[in-house]
């Protein structure tokens, strides 16, 4: 693994999912290469990883699975955002905003030492 | 996660599984394209796409924990798996659960014993605010004539010297009891006391009878909290004089004599020729408060005077009131919100005031005693105090049998997991985690040791009936009921999850530590050193060394009880016990009044002689085994102390067949007004004579009328009152000379020709035609009285034998089954030394060396630890030391002999090894 990507935080991967299933129903490769491609390659999601969570997020009820044939005419099995994981999504969305708002802050406080 | 999804899923869980290898698939395809449209050859492609996606196994393992629960998945998997081991494998579970069961089986009997002796509680109401009232004192110290300095002159019951740690008692005289009934209501919500009826004559519509009872005082049902099965209990309006003589009996009782319950309120019977009235029955469980006996009946206090005052056994009216007779027990039950201490606390100086009243000089004063409240719990003591020590000694002897199963057991592993050292590997290098796999191995162990306990326990239901059986060995009165219950059982499954864990841990440890690469080339063993494998080896040996170790101390047990009960059966009697049929008949209960109850014995006896095949007959106060009666005997003036009495019939000495050394013995000249006469034994001779001749002498019997004895006779000495006894000095006194000490029951004595016990239908009917009152009790052959005398010595010796042959078969198999394993282990080392030269015979000297070995380290081990244990028995042992070297000896040469079979077989095969074969095989 080279060392310029970045070790996912815990829990994120389940946002990372949410968020890229928001524009519509997707499958678990295509899942992994749009995050892989919109972060620049910074984020390499592990296989090993990225099912567990798809189905720990059906399980939750917040992405809903069914077969379905895709671009190239193949059976693929393809996730959508579920009502439940929309309003999940808005949530974790805002919560982590103010997470690394709050440590963009610290890390660039530039004023005196208390 | 809801609940309900988990389950829907693990339900499908099949179809879900295919449904994930499709979507990993599809990921694999996709991901191989898009490789391929990189550039890359198509099957690089999909090895890249391969490595890209990891463990395949891994990731499904992982999405699959998401689904179910997976512990519990992997549980059900793993005995899944288990059980397909163990069937596969079917010789290697039967023997290892047959071991195991054996031994778990065996301490399962034991402590379900133990359980009933220690655990139990009685059953009344809130067993746990019971309290026994005891009284304790420093060791008394007898003065210069023999007498002890105490407050308590005389007794009836029984007191307990520890050695050290003083006497402790149950028995108070009444006017204690009545103390308490007055001053302790502050901290008891009742008091009441108890005392045995010990064996009366009942007489219920014209049948006679013997039962036990017990008197007890109006609050006795009340305060243990009985409700009664019909009619009523007694209640303290029962307990005065006068009253009107009532009775309450036991459901047993009831149902053996009026059929239900409901049908004995208000009928009659005679107890010692006195009428009761049946007033109610007591419920099913309750058997009194003393776990040792189940009384047959329950008298008002009172009644004591009018059942048994006669007799010896029972109380005179002075008695009942004295304040230095010793003899009622008693139990309280504590308020609420009081503790044992507290009450204690408060009544203790109650006591002492009041016992410091009763003494009269400045030495009982010294030593009074102190109350103390036990726990009531259990109900009395007498049933711990007379099994606790024996069984606890059992219980060592099959936890080694234990500790030896599971070694065996743990070794059979070794073997195995050695052989399966492939499978683990594979698992191991397709990714399976080492906690999985020793989960899973520990998981075979504890379903073999829960299937062993399972078998266990059905061994252990027959073992109970046969300990039962062992133990009552023909005694009515036993009472000690084992039973399964859920304390044994719950500490049954205990042990066996502790045996599969602590048997499973070392081969699992073993399996998983392997290094995989040289496993799975299947390298055979032995070519090549390899510290670890040495080390597991060496692991294997000790085990076998332990279990040569442990046989050893079992053979040494078993030795030194089988050498106690040959002392024991070779003890010089003094008289033949071999065709003799021993009953005993009380007259007096039956309402037999002197003087005409001399006249009833002696025509009784002469009847009974002249039965076709009866040799000799005779009797006398108490079988020369059962007897124990000491009266004051002065020979010219002196008190011969420890000297004995047995008072006897005519003819005893021919009956018995004892030699007489001296004169005649008593027959029928001597009349109840003839001159009174006495014959003594060697001993008694030897001490009082010294060696001029006794007969013609003149001895003299104390008691209200001292009488002046003549002696006619010497005798041998007889073992009185026991086997384990020395010789004591005896005298020999005609039952019905003088009115000292009354006539009670008598002990008949029939010396017969043929079996003795083919007489009792005669002798029946001779009874009940003579008296149709008096019933006929404790019918016993005399080897049959001595051997009930030395039971707890024949089933040690059975049972230890028993265990000790059990040990060394296990012990035996272990060691086999380590050589053979040797053997094939170096089947191709062997091959080569044959191949260049070495003879057959070298060859068995080699594996026998190996084993002769590990048996010398383990006698090693084993010798000084059996010496230093055997200690522990050493109070169960008669004539010989624990260090006993004929024990000693015999046991090591069983032990080696059978080590030399079992490391033998295994030689001999590893001669017969072919080289050309052997090496082939390489």
């Amino acid at each position: 693994m080279s060392t310029d990507r970045i070790e996912l935080l815990q829990g994120t991967l389940e946002l990372l999912i949410l968020r890229t299933l928001l524009p519509g129903p997707s499958h678990g490769h295509a899942v992994a290469k749009h995050i892989q491609r919109t972060s620049e390659d910074l984020l390499q999601i592990e296989t090993g990883s990225l099912y567990p969570a798809l189905h720990r997020l059906e399980g939750k009820g917040w992405i809903a699975a069914s077969w379905e044939l895709s671009d190239k005419g193949k059976r693929a099995r393809y996730y959508r955002l579920t009502a439940l994981g929309r309003r999940q999504l808005v949530a974790e969305q805002s919560k982590w905003q103010a997470f690394t708002r709050a440590m963009g802050l610290v890390l660039h406080f530039t004023g005196d030492e208390p | 996660m809801t609940f309900f999804r988990k389950l829907g899923w693990w339900v499908h869980r099949n179809r879900r599984e295919e449904e994930l290898g499709d979507e990993l698939q599809f990921h694999l395809d996709e991901e191989a394209e898009e490789r391929e449209a990189e550039g890359l050859p198509p099957d690089r492609a999909a090895r890249a796409a391969r490595l890209h996606l990891g463990n395949r196994t891994v990731v499904e393992e992982q999405v699959h924990a998401v689904w179910t629960w997976t512990l519990l998945e992997q549980f059900v998997q793993d005995i899944r798996y288990a059980t397909r081991a163990m069937a596969h494998n079917r010789a290697f579970t039967a023997l290892t659960v047959l071991s195991l069961a054996l031994g778990i089986g065996a301490n399962t009997a034991i402590y379900s014993f133990m359980d009933a002796v220690l655990m139990r509680t009685l059953p009344v109401r809130d067993p746990a605010s019971l309290a026994v009232v005891n009284w304790h004192s420093r060791e008394q110290k007898r003065d210069a004539r023999g007498n002890r300095e105490f407050v308590m002159h005389s007794m009836s019951g029984s007191t307990y010297e520890d050695a050290g740690a003083g006497v402790t008692s149950g028995i108070f005289p009444f006017p204690a009891f009545e103390l308490l009934q007055k001053q302790s209501s502050t901290v008891f919500s009742a008091v009441f006391a108890y005392y045995p009826n010990r064996g009366a004559n009942l007489l219920i519509d014209g049948q006679a009878d013997v039962g036990r009872g017990e008197y007890v005082s109006g609050d006795y049902f009340r305060g243990l909290g009985i409700a009664p099965a019909a009619g009523r209990l007694l209640v303290a309006g029962d307990d005065h004089e006068g009253a009107p003589s009532v009775a309450v009996v036991s459901l047993a009782f009831c149902q053996r004599h009026f059929g239900g319950a409901d049908r004995a309120p208000g009928r009659s019977m005679l107890i010692n020729a006195v009428p009761f009235t049946i007033v109610g029955v007591t419920p099913p469980e309750f058997f009194g408060v003393d776990p040792a006996s189940a009384p047959d009946f329950y008298l008002p206090m009172h009644a004591n005077l009018l059942v048994d005052g006669a007799g010896l056994n029972g109380v005179s009216r002075d008695q009942y009131l004295a304040q230095d007779y010793y003899w009622v027990e008693m139990m309280a039950r504590l308020r609420p919100g009081v503790s044992r201490e507290e009450a204690q606390t408060v009544l203790a100086p109650v006591f002492q005031r009041w016992v410091s009243g009763t003494a009269s000089t400045p030495g009982e004063r010294a030593n009074l005693p102190r109350l103390t409240l036990l726990s009531g719990a259990g109900g009395l003591e007498n049933l711990r105090r007379q099994y606790s020590a024996p069984l606890f000694m059992l219980l060592m002897v099959v936890a080694l049998i234990l500790l030896l199963a599971c070694a065996n057991t743990a070794n059979l592993l070794l073997a195995r997991s050695a052989a399966r050292r492939r499978e683990i590997a594979v698992r191991l290098s397709i990714g399976a985690g080492r906690v999985r796999v020793m989960r899973q191995l520990l998981t075979e162990s504890i379903l073999l040791a829960s299937l062993g306990g399972f078998v266990g326990v059905l061994l252990a239901m027959w073992g109970v009936r046969v300990l039962t059986l062992l133990l009552a060995n023909g005694r009515e009165d036993f009472t000690l009921r084992a039973e399964m219950n859920w304390r044994v059982l719950a500490a049954t499954f205990v042990v066996s999850v502790l045996c599969g864990t602590f048997f499973g841990l070392a081969p699992a440890l073993r399996s998983t530590g392997v290094d995989v690469v040289p496993a799975l080339k299947d390298v055979r063993a032995g070519t090549g050193p390899n510290r670890r494998r040495f080390r597991w080896l060496s692991l294997n040996r000790a085990l076998v060394v332990a279990q040569i170790a442990v046989s050893l101390l079992l053979l040494v047990t078993a030795a030194l009880f089988v050498r106690t009960l040959s002392n024991l059966h070779a003890v010089e009697l003094g008289f033949n016990q071999q065709n003799v049929l021993l009953f005993e008949i009380n007259a007096r209960q039956a309402g037999h009044q002197d003087p005409e109850i001399a006249t009833f014995y002696a025509n009784l006896l002469r009847s009974l002689a002249a039965i076709p095949g009866v040799q000799a007959a005779t009797l006398s106060q108490a079988s020369i085994i059962g007897a124990g009666r000491q009266l004051d005997i002065r020979v010219s003036g002196r008190d011969a102390s420890g000297t004995r009495i047995l008072n006897t019939g005519p003819r005893f000495f021919t009956t018995m067949q004892i030699p007489l050394l001296l004169g005649r013995q008593m027959d029928e000249r001597d009349q109840p007004r003839s001159s009174p006469v006495a014959v003594v034994n060697e001993l008694f001779a030897k001490l009082n004579f010294g060696d001029s001749n006794p007969v013609g002498r003149h001895i003299t019997l104390g008691g209200p009328r001292p009488r002046d004895m003549e002696i006619v006779g010497v005798s041998a000495n007889v073992r009185y009152q026991g086997l384990k006894e020395p010789f004591v000095p005896v005298v020999f006194i005609p039952y019905d000379q003088g009115n000292w000490p009354p006539i009670e029951e008598m002990t008949f004595a029939l010396r017969t020709t043929g079996d003795p016990l083919s007489f009792v239908r005669a002798v029946r009917d001779i009874i009940h035609r003579t008296d149709v009152r008096v019933p006929l009790t404790n019918v016993k052959t005399q080897v049959g009285e001595i051997e009930e005398t030395i039971n707890q010595e024949i089933v040690f010796a059975k049972l230890c034998t028993g265990f000790a042959f059990l040990a060394l078969v296990i012990a035996s198999v272990g060691l086999y089954g380590t050589t053979s394993y040797g053997v094939a282990r170096r089947t191709s080392e062997i091959g080569i030394r044959m191949a260049l030269g070495a003879r057959r015979e070298k060859v068995v000297l080699m594996v026998l060396r190996e084993v002769l070995v590990l048996a010398a380290v383990g006698l090693a081990i084993g010798g000084p630890l059996a010496l230093g244990i055997s200690r522990v028995v050493e109070s169960f042992l008669f004539g010989l030391k624990p260090t006993d070297p004929a024990a000693m000896a015999v046991s090591v040469s069983v032990l080696a002999l059978a080590v030399l079979v079992a490391g033998y077989v295994p030689a001999r095969r590893a001669s017969r090894i072919e080289p050309t074969i052997a090496l082939r095989h390489e």
